[in-house]
């Protein structure tokens, strides 16, 4: 499906821009009430992520003494528009990407880091102690989860025999769910999203129990907001890209509703089922386990295709 | 190149942080993750308690005894009135001390679920946190019913308790104990058998049984540790001569360890708790005690949720006492953490901390004003009394 409207509409209003923020607030209610379900609490009323926000970008932004100014004003505006240029390239909604090239899938996955890189800076940047063992260990982790999940998102784009996002996308919907074809694949790509988004049981980063809010945590007011916004566009792109490479790709709106809110009832689950992992441990998961899984799954795949071109 | 000399990077717990739901402060020097040193200062909720007993007669130091802790309120009131009941020569009725060790037992429940719930927390698990606080109120309802309140029950007055139970209520706390039991087994099978929260319990905090016994540590810490310590067993008070406590301890001295010991003793406690309502002893609920107590000084322990606690007891033959002192079991515990928190992850210290279930308002003595500019100085009460007068003139 494809929008007949003005670029700039498209970049800033719908589905980019404004539009995706909503949603991201739309879904960062549903993860909240959900997990508080979970947890038999009843969790916060719809508009709450929407007033939470509209508090926190009114209130005044805190500037802590020796920190470079720029960047501790600049990082949260990076990290957000990072999370919505990644949106651009990507069909959400079941609409046509705005943009799109041969590639744009590595282009992507490197935008979905610029948030980590940037709270990672911002939290170097300061002089707490508890926003620089945050910056490590948000750092620590990109770097555990990273491999896998690059891995875990290219078994698809191999099966579909493309780098572009929309291609994949057509591919899915055209073939049978990728799920089931690679069911390693969207573990490793689903526990990678939430690595990413450092949600339990990969929230270290930020273990309020030891280190407050983790990188975040001189930040206040305007910065803060932008980066929860940030996080929570991130939350939809990140759900919308496996939805698209493994549960059959998105052909309409309604389906990318019914998909992402089904992939996002097992992201709250796995968040209320674990204890949080100490660093270490989230490190030795991934390199050795997930990225072992991935690898074998990349295996399998290449020797499929490779099969298959034999029998052909 | 000559090497610089490595700076100490200290990570500071408190005096306000979220893990920590009273103040005290933690300093704990980090290598990368790793804990090279740890130190405790302690002293922010010094409310001079002990001292304002001295101005106050027995039945008013009773309930200010009891607002130790808004945790363990009963057993405070309890080590109170034994240790003042044996000054004055008098002996609680059968049913008296029987509700006492109910009441004693219903609030082990509620601090331990308090405790499961807290420490859940500090492994990043709020679910179990969320479900053993659930559980709690169970319990907290049932102590309502029994006394009215559901913090402080002031169940105890010198040479008696001042609420009975009766049929409906006994029965009802019957039903409820079933209820609990089922979810004490379902929480037993999450610690030891869930992988994640093993990951942060299995073989952390290990305090050998050497070093729990040089330390001095009480309660559940040093039980886990397989030393056998409990004023319920080893000299019982109380109701506690009539219904037999079965001792629990664990090996491994771990946390995990800590969360089996503290689960069984909830076992133990249903099983209490039953016993006492099976055969409770009918009769008066007190004797009557002078106003006056005669003069002489006394010791009292008894088993606090959080292990031994121990008041000293000191009268004049007034009707207000010499002297109180109160050692409350959690500044037993604290140097267990500065000896197991070395060579830790910085991730395990707030599990660390809340192993021993410390209580900050209850174990302070003192308030230590530290000052980067001024020497620290020691006042008395005079020098402190001066001070005062001169500064407001």
């Amino acid at each position: 499906m494809n929008l007949p409207l003005h670029p700039l509409i498209l970049l800033l209003i719908f589905p980019g821009g404004l539009f995706l923020m909503n949603i991201g607030l739309l879904y960062e209610w549903a993860d909240r009430k959900l997990v508080a379900r979970y947890q038999n609490r009843v969790g916060p009323r719809w508009f709450q992520p929407l007033a939470d926000t509209i508090k926190l970008l009114a209130k005044e932004e805190i500037i802590p003494y020796g920190v470079h100014k720029g960047l501790f004003l600049s990082l949260p505006v990076i990290a957000l528009t990072g999370a919505l240029t990644a949106a651009l390239y990507i069909p959400m909604f079941g609409f046509q990407a705005p943009f799109s090239f041969e590639g744009d899938l590595i282009v992507t996955i490197y935008l979905l880091s610029m948030m980590t890189l940037c709270i990672g800076l911002a939290g170097a940047n300061t002089l707490s102690r508890f926003t620089i063992i945050g910056a490590t260990r948000a750092l620590t982790q990109m770097f555990s989860y990273e491999a896998p999940f690059l891995l875990a998102l290219f078994g698809p784009a191999i099966a579909a025999g493309t780098w572009n996002i929309g291609k994949i996308n057509l591919y899915a919907i055209d073939n049978i769910w990728m799920i089931i074809a690679q069911p390693i694949g969207f573990i490793v790509a689903l526990i990678g999203l939430m690595g990413k988004l450092e949600l339990p049981p990969f929230d270290a980063p930020e273990a309020e129990t030891e280190i407050v809010a983790g990188a975040l945590t001189e930040y206040s007011g305007r910065g803060l907001a932008l980066f929860h916004i940030g996080k929570n566009v991130e939350l939809v792109v990140g759900l919308t890209l496996i939805v698209i490479f493994y549960l059959g790709g998105i052909a309409n709106p309604l389906e990318f509703i019914l998909k992402s809110a089904a992939l996002l009832l097992v992201v709250t689950a796995l968040q209320s089922l674990f204890a949080r992992l100490r660093i270490d441990q989230t490190v030795g998961l991934w390199w050795r386990l997930g990225a072992l899984m991935a690898l074998l799954q990349l295996l399998a795949i290449i020797f499929g295709r490779y099969l298959g071109d034999l029998l052909r | 190149m000559t090497e610089k000399p490595k700076e100490k990077f200290v990570v500071p717990i408190g005096p306000q942080h979220p893990a920590l739901k009273e103040p005290g402060s933690f300093l704990f020097t980090v290598d990368g993750e790793t804990v090279t040193d740890a130190a405790v200062r302690l002293g922010f909720v010094h409310r001079g308690i002990e001292k304002t007993c001295e101005k106050r007669n027995y039945t008013q130091d009773l309930y200010l005894l009891e607002r130790i802790c808004g945790i363990c309120s009963h057993v405070h009131a309890t080590a109170f009135v034994l240790g003042v009941e044996k000054l004055a020569g008098v002996q609680a009725p059968p049913r008296a001390e029987a509700i006492r060790v109910l009441a004693a037992e219903l609030e082990r429940i509620h601090s331990h679920f308090l405790w499961l719930g807290v420490a859940a927390h500090e492994a990043g698990f709020d679910t179990l946190f969320m479900y053993a606080w659930r559980d709690r109120e169970v319990v907290m309802d049932l102590l309502e019913v029994l006394s009215g309140s559901r913090v402080h029950y002031s169940i105890n007055v010198i040479g008696g308790v001042k609420f009975d139970v009766d049929k409906e209520l006994s029965d009802s706390i019957m039903k409820q104990m079933d209820f609990l039991e089922e979810r004490s087994k379902y929480y037993m099978k999450i610690v030891t058998t869930d992988d994640t929260f093993i990951g942060r319990t299995r073989g952390i905090g290990t305090l050998s049984k050497d070093r729990a016994e040089i330390l001095g540590a009480v309660g559940p810490t040093v039980r886990a540790s397989g030393v056998k310590r409990d004023i319920r067993v080893n000299s019982p008070y109380s109701g506690y001569k009539d219904y037999h406590v079965n001792m629990i301890t664990d090996e491994t001295g771990d946390l995990e360890a800590r969360f089996i010991v503290r689960i069984k003793e909830l076992y133990e406690s249903y099983r209490i708790i039953r016993l006492v309502l099976e055969k409770i002893p009918s009769g008066d609920l007190t004797t009557r005690v002078k106003r006056k107590i005669p003069e002489g000084e006394v010791i009292s322990r008894v088993e606090a949720p959080r292990g031994e606690l121990f008041y000293y007891i000191k009268s004049n033959g007034t009707e207000m006492p010499d002297r109180v002192k109160v050692r409350t079991p959690s500044l037993c515990n604290w140097g267990t953490i500065t000896d197991v928190a070395v060579g830790h992850k910085l991730a395990d210290m707030p599990m660390l901390l809340a192993g021993i279930d410390p209580c900050f308002s209850c174990n302070d003595r003192m308030v230590q004003v530290h000052s980067t500019s001024k020497p620290t100085q020691l006042m008395n009460w005079d020098d402190l009394r001066n001070y005062g007068i001169e500064y407001y003139k």
